[in-house]
């Protein structure tokens, strides 16, 4: 009830004309850079946070989440009339939404993917306010101890769950943990790593890294193949018939529960649980034949599972400061960039902040599906933008999102040295994620290691005195010893398990 | 991409080793516990046992096949897209020299134009829209809507 009466507080907040604005703004942005293929939702909320650096902190964050869950839905436009995801997690859907597309039905699978990505998102958001407070009041017991042990358990999911190659993922973690030493030393105040560089003493700048590892990489990669895309489909509706609506709502549901479940884990990736959801209903279905021929249950469960684990995400976020992936660590960053510190303090010390935020997350849930179903149109012209003028636009974007924060031109040259960094290393198959979870995680893991440890005069025996952080630590060392020794019947989702 | 890899991963165990040395150069304990180099020094050394892990799973990896194309042996880019990708980060170096003596506007006003030249667009009535909007327009959005400081430079421009 205390939780319900907060959300309501939080709607009278998200409704006013100023928020509705940046709700408004940031899903059209945020559907916009999810159309453009190339740009995925890190990068697009990365390259945006500079619109926000005006705005007050409740603002700037209903923005930047209403730029992150319409980039997941703008993924699905491309998909569907081009068949190429705008970002990884709709790939899932062009396996049936380009055949309905072929087949003249690209409205309808339009129309069942922005209708599944409310109710998916909704829900989830629902379950958000149900479950977010009490984890919220359990993590406000945690000691340092405590803490130090859910950021390693969180990091090392990300890098156990991320992909195969485990090793190079771990050696990322680390790099982007030494990377977060550089700076004035938290605990103590003395420089470390600085080399007399005056810009280095704030430590290395979380927003031009995100731009040049997300936003300049991707150009880069974009301008080697340059690729160019016309729109194929037309489209002659945007709204399914009645009985595409009947036959979706299985799916969906089915969608919504798989989305949320594992949008709670950290690690997991936006592309598992549309797999999933996928998988579970060709299994379900009467007529798995139909799936990849243009199947509307294919499209209603991937961007159904795909919006719910959108919205599940937040919950490791805002309840326990854990990012689950590098668009939710992007969007830490610009939490933190604005003075707030998610995690369970924030809903003690900040609840009208917090409240307003998961408010607008129904408000930008509505607000996506009223855009998205008439304006499909609009969207599926963008297509057309030349690839010339999209990249000059993003780096100028770029350029003054690195530049803005604290008008250093050295944060534009960190920029470009980590776009090329981040351009090689997407070459050589080396995983970025878990580089950027360190950094943000980085400092906040080292000032709980140094206080615990002040706590028990050096010894590291602290932890097995405490459960809860054994446990946790625990968690860790179980997922990633399963993971280099799990039966090959376990092996991860790949496309062939689908087709 | 196997000699690639070899190469990034001892780039990564030069930074750990690095690291480890500049770690050992603050103090790693005092009398009220971890000094500050004591997590960096860690850090470095887990640093160094995977890097050192990692080229030997590499070394380990079957060599590219003789007949493999340009594509799976090398990552650097090549041919126009190698075109593309330098006049990017040239460009984007040259802007960032730029702005500093000339300002955003005039900077960005000459980049926005010789990027989508670059990149292959040849109307010259497009592209001078685009430069101007894409510097003075941007400019005058950041600066008065969104209160953003940008550079102005040496003659204030």
């Amino acid at each position: 009830m205390e939780a319900l009466g907060h959300l309501l507080q939080g709607f009278a907040a998200a409704l006013t004309p100023g928020y509705l604005l940046y709700a408004f703004a940031g899903c059209m942005l945020g559907t916009l850079i999810g159309v453009l293929p190339g740009l995925g939702p890190a990068a697009g909320t990365a390259i945006l946070i500079p619109l926000t650096f005006s705005l007050d902190a409740t603002g700037a964050i209903i923005m930047l989440c209403a730029i992150y869950y319409g980039a997941m839905y703008g993924g699905t436009i491309t998909s569907v009339l081009i068949n190429v995801p705008g970002e990884a997690a709709s790939v899932v859907t062009c396996i049936d939404g380009h055949q309905m597309a072929k087949q003249g039905r690209a409205g309808s699978a339009l129309g069942i993917a922005a209708i599944g990505s409310f109710v998916g998102g909704t829900l989830a958001t629902v379950a958000l306010v149900a479950v977010a407070m009490p984890l919220a009041s359990l993590a406000l017991k945690f000691g340092p101890a405590e803490f130090f042990a859910l950021m390693v358990a969180g990091l090392c999911l990300v890098v156990g769950l991320a992909g195969n190659n485990m090793l190079a993922a771990l050696l990322m973690t680390v790099i982007g943990l030494l990377f977060a030493m550089i700076g004035v030393d938290p605990v103590r105040g003395a420089p470390r790593f600085t080399f007399g560089i005056e810009e280095l003493y704030d430590g290395v700048g979380f927003v031009p890294v995100v731009m040049g590892l997300f936003g300049v990489a991707e150009l880069l990669l974009a301008a080697e193949k340059r690729q160019t895309h016309m729109v194929e489909a037309e489209l002659k509706s945007w709204m399914p018939t009645g009985a595409e609506c009947r036959q979706s709502v299985g799916a969906i549901g089915r969608g919504t529960v798989v989305g949320f479940v594992l949008g709670l884990i950290p690690g997991v990736g936006a592309i598992v649980p549309t797999f999933m959801a996928y998988v579970l209903e060709k299994r379900v279905s009467k007529t798995p034949e139909r799936f990849g021929k243009g199947a509307i249950e294919g499209v209603a469960s991937a961007e159904t599972a795909n919006n719910a684990y959108a919205n599940a995400s937040m919950v490791p976020l805002l309840a326990l400061g854990i990012p689950s992936s590098p668009t939710i660590a992007v969007l830490m960053g610009a939490f933190i960039v604005n003075g707030i510190t998610p995690g369970p303090f924030l809903f003690k010390e900040q609840p009208q902040l917090v409240w307003t935020v998961i408010a607008s997350f129904f408000v930008g849930n509505a607000l996506l599906l009223i855009l998205n179903l008439p304006l499909v149109g609009l969207w599926a012209k963008l297509l057309k933008i030349p690839f010339s003028y999209m990249c000059a636009g993003v780096l100028i974007f770029c350029v003054i999102g690195a530049y803005g924060l604290k008008q250093s031109l050295f944060d534009v040259w960190v920029m470009l040295g980590f776009g090329i960094v981040g351009y090689l290393l997407r070459k050589l198959d080396f995983p970025i994620a878990p580089a950027i979870l360190a950094l943000i995680l980085g400092p906040m893991m080292e000032r709980s290691l140094r206080t615990t440890l002040e706590i028990s005069g050096g010894s590291f025996a602290i932890f097995l005195d405490r459960p809860v952080a054994l446990g946790l630590l625990a968690v860790p060392v179980i997922v990633i010893a399963f993971l280099l020794f799990k039966p090959r019947s376990l092996a991860p989702l790949r496309e062939s398990d689908i087709e | 991409m196997r000699q690639g890899r070899l190469v990034a991963t001892g780039a990564m165990l030069a930074f750990c080793l690095f690291a480890l040395w500049q770690s050992l150069l603050l103090s790693l304990t005092d009398r009220l516990g971890p000094g500050p180099g004591f997590f960096p020094f860690w850090l470095a050394l887990i640093g160094i046992v995977l890097s050192l892990a990692l080229l030997v799973s590499i070394w380990r990896e079957p060599l590219p096949a003789t007949d493999a194309s340009i594509e799976e042996v090398s990552i650097l880019p090549h041919g126009w897209g190698a075109m593309r990708c330098f006049a990017i980060l040239g460009l984007l170096a040259a802007v960032t020299i730029a702005m500093e003596f000339v300002g955003f506007r005039l900077a960005m006003l000459v980049f926005n134009a010789a990027l989508v030249i670059a990149l292959g667009e040849r109307r010259w009535w497009i592209i001078a829209v685009f430069a101007v909007l894409g510097s003075f327009g941007v400019y005058y959005l950041f600066t008065t809507w969104l209160d953003v400081l940008l550079p102005t430079g040496q003659f204030g421009i």
